[in-house]
């Protein structure tokens, strides 16, 4: 079981060794050890379309991720306990978005928008000197689409299970509406809401197939390792994957000693 | 109250609202009004009425029967191989290294996986695995851009998915259950396939839910593995949209797509209804 | 001293003029700011760093195809002008036009070949070009087969950057010799190069040399011809490495043996590795002109005209084909070229291995049978 475990282990880090042994060669192949050297971290951190294309990368995946939560986290309370025809709708307005392939997605979002852009461009233009276009707003629009639908069914599950005693003991005790959602509801599905906003920053930060069609002149992340692959694998791409991972892990890692931290305290 | 609720609830429910209609309600109608239409001259679309687009859908009837084959196969894999993980996290690990362990599993996926992907090409290209098997007497074993290589991609990118629900479903097994078959004298395979394995029935099923959809819509890792030469309904989309500019027969195909999707994860559902394992809008979580 | 170098912004540079009529700065200072005291201090020596005074922005981005340039000559072009150039890789005319139609591409310059550049003009995606703001470009020096496809109804919308041909790159220690023809290269892909062969991924050369292998015109759109093509095609897809326009890794590593291949990508590997080989199919094939042009839609077109005439000065341009081993048909930058390159037989086929070859036709470019066969073919 162990050594299953362990064989597990090594296919899912095997690929991830190779890609952080290779960012360390010197010479210009990706997929040979020439000599060892850093050099290739320096051309990626001094590299301005690598730092643009992280900072779009960062801003689309935190932008998105914060109206995803706050829309996603309003649309569940309201859903929640909730019957009827525009329930019906809203349920199967979140389980289509989760389930559409995001290529279909991407499609369809770029089509639509290309020609709605078309049409309203002609008018728009000559009024105000704006001209829409794909770019930063079309991705977060589509990211969140998803994204938000994945922190709706994430916190209605968190609150379906909460008891309604409480609810009714803080109403009883005359608490305003918001009052009880602030003291009561709000630090109980908090963890939900949490877990929703970092998946939906992890997927858009690493989403490729959506931000494929969408993105315009705008170059994320995955977008610049897509062309720059296509160039021609350097080991600069090598050390920008390992440096993403390395902060993830620290990331990761931070967040889990917080947890503890916190679980560690006792209660009040 | 019952007025000021309800007003909250709409008030709460127009963001989502608008979000839905103007990203997921209008594009799905663009698309559906297009599959309808004919292609311009020099590619996009031209408007019309015609249902030329879904009468020339058995062109693609080989990217459709590639996906069909492929995303079942990898779900089956993924989960074959993430089960046994699975158990051994929920169940054999002391807490000490659980934590550890469960965030090691998610870390790769932090990674793109446009660069494991890459990472796949050497592994099993020519100086790769293949020159490690020559070692041993296997010569001329060809990986690379084979169903196979799209295959150990397919697995290796959606693993992660696979191991967290049933997981999730193992670790709320009560112990207590397996202690008492064994005092009773169960032998453990027997406790193992009568309780274990049906209790962590909805984990199974969310995960291969899961990876499953998102395997049918998928068209990077059998570009990158594949060579061109294993073609799912994605890669085709993208020829469409991205290399011939057929519009109206794109939106047709992504049409076709989501119904066979549909009617595949309708079916599935309903028979994991039949196997008695709850909730199903839980199991998209 | 160092921040008199620094550019100053035009906005900047009005303000500090109006502070000066005004008498609220002396001219020593209004000289210093602007960066013109500098300016005076040096002129005629360094007329590059004038150039930096004309602001082109600090960005230009480039849609080109993989292995073209010499990435050192990008940081010469920012050196020169401030300007970072941001490099898009495509591995197809349809590509390169399915992006720019579904608008925004966000490209300043980029590379159309012969057949595709009808296509951008009936759509009205291309700017015709000022050549008062490309003064490199000396229509003259370039021999008039690789520059024609540029000038369309006499409005010139491209200016040439390279010419080459599209034949077949060879592993000589696998394939045990020289691979010149069509008809092996097809057959050989089902007997003795079984599972060692690459096509491109995009119809216009993969349907073409099909097209030619049977004798027919490689621009050919007549049905019957096609399904001949298609036939062939599809007995031969099982037996092929992989589909794809990125051959040189397979064939560096020696996974492919046998792949279709632009000139100078045959050129890069043969001066790599001489084993390999390039040769032209003698029953014809493809010959073509890439050239340099602006959407119209570009967001920096300032720089984009910089850089287009940055690249086309005869001493890049050489030093461009010295890294790329793509032919120039500019006299001027031929003549700064070693003699060895000149001779070349890869680079500069003798004029009978030429005579074959056909370029591409707009109308190949869009023919919707011709994409829906290589649908077709990479679905089977």
């Amino acid at each position: 079981m162990r050594l299953y475990a362990l064989a597990v282990y090594a296919f899912l880090y095997l690929p991830i060794a190779i890609i952080a042994l290779f960012s360390f060669s010197a010479g210009r192949s990706a997929s040979s050890m020439q000599g060892f050297s850093l050099s290739w971290y320096g051309r990626a951190l001094n590299n301005p379309f690598v730092m643009e294309a992280l900072w779009t990368s960062v801003k689309v995946a935190f932008l998105s991720a914060c109206l995803a939560t706050v829309v996603g986290t309003m649309a569940a309370l309201a859903l929640t306990g909730m019957k009827g025809r525009v329930r019906r709708v809203f349920d199967l307005a979140v389980q289509i978005a989760v389930m559409i392939p995001g290529i279909v997605i991407g499609i369809a979002t770029l089509i639509a928008l290309v020609t709605v852009f078309d049409l309203v461009n002609p008018w728009l233009e000559p009024l105000t000197g704006l001209k829409l276009s794909l770019g930063t707003g079309s991705l977060i629009g589509a990211h969140g689409l998803f994204t938000m639908s994945l922190v709706v069914l994430l916190v209605r599950g968190r609150m379906e299970t909460l008891d309604p005693a409480l609810i009714e003991a803080s109403n009883d005790l005359g608490a305003t509406p918001f009052g009880t959602f602030r003291q009561v509801t709000f630090p109980q599905i908090l963890p939900a809401i949490l877990a929703g906003f970092l998946l939906a920053f992890t997927f858009s930060f690493d989403d490729f197939i959506i931000a494929f069609f969408v993105a315009g002149a705008e170059t994320t992340l995955p977008i610049y390792v897509f062309s720059s692959i296509r160039r021609g694998v350097t080991p600069e791409i090598n050390a920008i994957g390992t440096m993403v991972m390395a902060a993830s892990l620290i990331v990761l890692i931070g967040a889990q000693l917080m947890l503890r931290r916190s679980q560690a305290r006792p209660r009040p | 109250m019952a007025m000021t609720r309800s007003r909250a609830r709409a008030l709460l429910l127009t963001p989502a609202g608008l979000w839905y209609a103007a990203m997921l309600l209008l594009p799905l109608a663009v698309v559906l009004i297009f599959s309808f239409g004919e292609r311009s001259q020099i590619g996009g679309y031209a408007p019309g009425f015609t249902l030329e687009q879904y009468a020339n859908l058995p062109a693609r009837f080989a990217a459709f029967r590639n996906t069909l084959t492929l995303a079942p196969l990898g779900t089956l894999a993924s989960l074959l191989i993430a089960y046994p993980l699975a158990y051994y996290l929920a169940v054999k690990v002391t807490p000490k290294w659980k934590t550890m362990l469960l965030v090691l599993v998610i870390v790769p996926f932090w990674t793109s996986i446009l660069i494991r992907s890459y990472a796949w090409i050497f592994l099993l290209g020519g100086k790769g695995i293949p020159a490690f098997l020559a070692m041993f007497g296997l010569e001329d074993v060809r990986l690379l851009n084979t169903p196979f290589a799209v295959l150990v991609g397919i697995v290796y990118g959606y693993l992660p998915l696979m191991v967290f629900p049933i997981y999730v479903a193992l670790e709320k097994l009560d112990k207590r259950l397996l202690e008492a078959a064994a005092d009773l004298g169960t032998p453990p395979w027997r406790a193992f396939l009568q309780i274990t394995l049906p209790l962590s029935m909805p984990g199974v099923l969310t995960g291969s839910m899961l990876v499953f959809i998102l395997l049918m819509g998928e068209f990077l890792i059998p570009s990158i593995l594949g060579g061109g030469k294993v073609f799912f309904v994605g890669n085709a989309l993208v020829d469409l949209f991205l290399q011939s500019r057929n519009w109206p027969f794109g939106s047709a195909v992504a049409v076709g797509l989501v119904l066979v999707m549909l009617v595949t994860v309708g079916l599935y559902t309903r028979a994991a209804k039949r196997f008695g394992a709850g909730r199903d809008d839980a199991a998209l979580m | 001293m160092k921040d008199d170098q620094q550019p100053i912004s035009r906005k900047a540079f009005m303000e500090e003029l109006e502070r000066y009529r005004k008498g609220s700065v002396t001219r020593r200072h209004f000289l210093g700011v602007t960066g013109l005291g500098t300016a005076m201090a040096v002129m005629g020596g360094s007329l590059p760093r004038m150039a930096r005074a004309q602001d082109i922005g600090n960005r230009v981005v480039l849609a080109t195809w993989p292995n073209y340039h010499d990435p050192a000559d990008f940081d010469a072009f920012t050196d020169k002008t401030g300007a970072y150039t941001q490099v898009n890789v495509f591995g197809s005319n349809e590509e390169m036009l399915a992006k720019i139609q579904a608008g925004g591409s966000g490209w300043d310059v980029f590379v159309p070949t012969n057949y595709a550049i009808p296509t951008y003009v009936d759509a009205g995606l291309i700017e015709p070009l000022d050549l008062s703001k490309i003064p490199n470009y000396d229509p003259a020096s370039y021999d008039p087969r690789f520059a024609e496809a540029g000038t369309i109804d006499g409005t010139v919308y491209g200016v040439p950057k390279n010419w080459g041909t599209t034949g077949i790159a060879f592993n000589s220690s696998k394939t045990g010799g020289v691979v010149d023809s069509w008809k092996t290269f097809f057959d050989g892909a089902r007997d003795q190069f079984d599972g060692r062969v690459m096509v491109h991924d995009y119809q216009l050369t993969t349907i073409g040399n099909a097209l030619v292998y049977h004798g027919f015109s490689f621009n050919s759109v007549d049905p019957a011809e096609l399904a001949k093509a298609e036939e062939l095609l599809i007995d031969v897809k099982p037996h092929l490495y992989a589909i794809s326009s990125d051959y040189q890794p397979s064939m560096r590593n020696g996974d492919a043996w046998l792949t279709m291949c632009w000139t100078g990508d045959g050129k890069q590997m043969n001066t790599d590795m001489p084993e390999i080989g390039f040769a032209l199919g003698k029953e014809g094939g493809e010959i073509w002109s890439d050239y340099y042009a602006i959407p119209k839609d570009a967001p920096h077109k300032d720089a984009a005209y910089a850089l287009i005439n940055f690249l086309l000065d005869p001493e890049v341009n050489a030093r461009e084909a010295l890294a790329h081993g793509y032919p120039v048909a500019d006299a001027r930058t031929n003549a700064l070229l070693p003699q060895e390159l000149l001779d070349d037989p890869i680079i500069y086929p003798a004029a009978e291995a030429l005579s074959p070859l056909e370029f591409g036709a707009a109308v190949t470019l869009t023919d919707p049978n011709r994409a829906e066969l290589m649908a077709r073919f990479k679905s089977a």
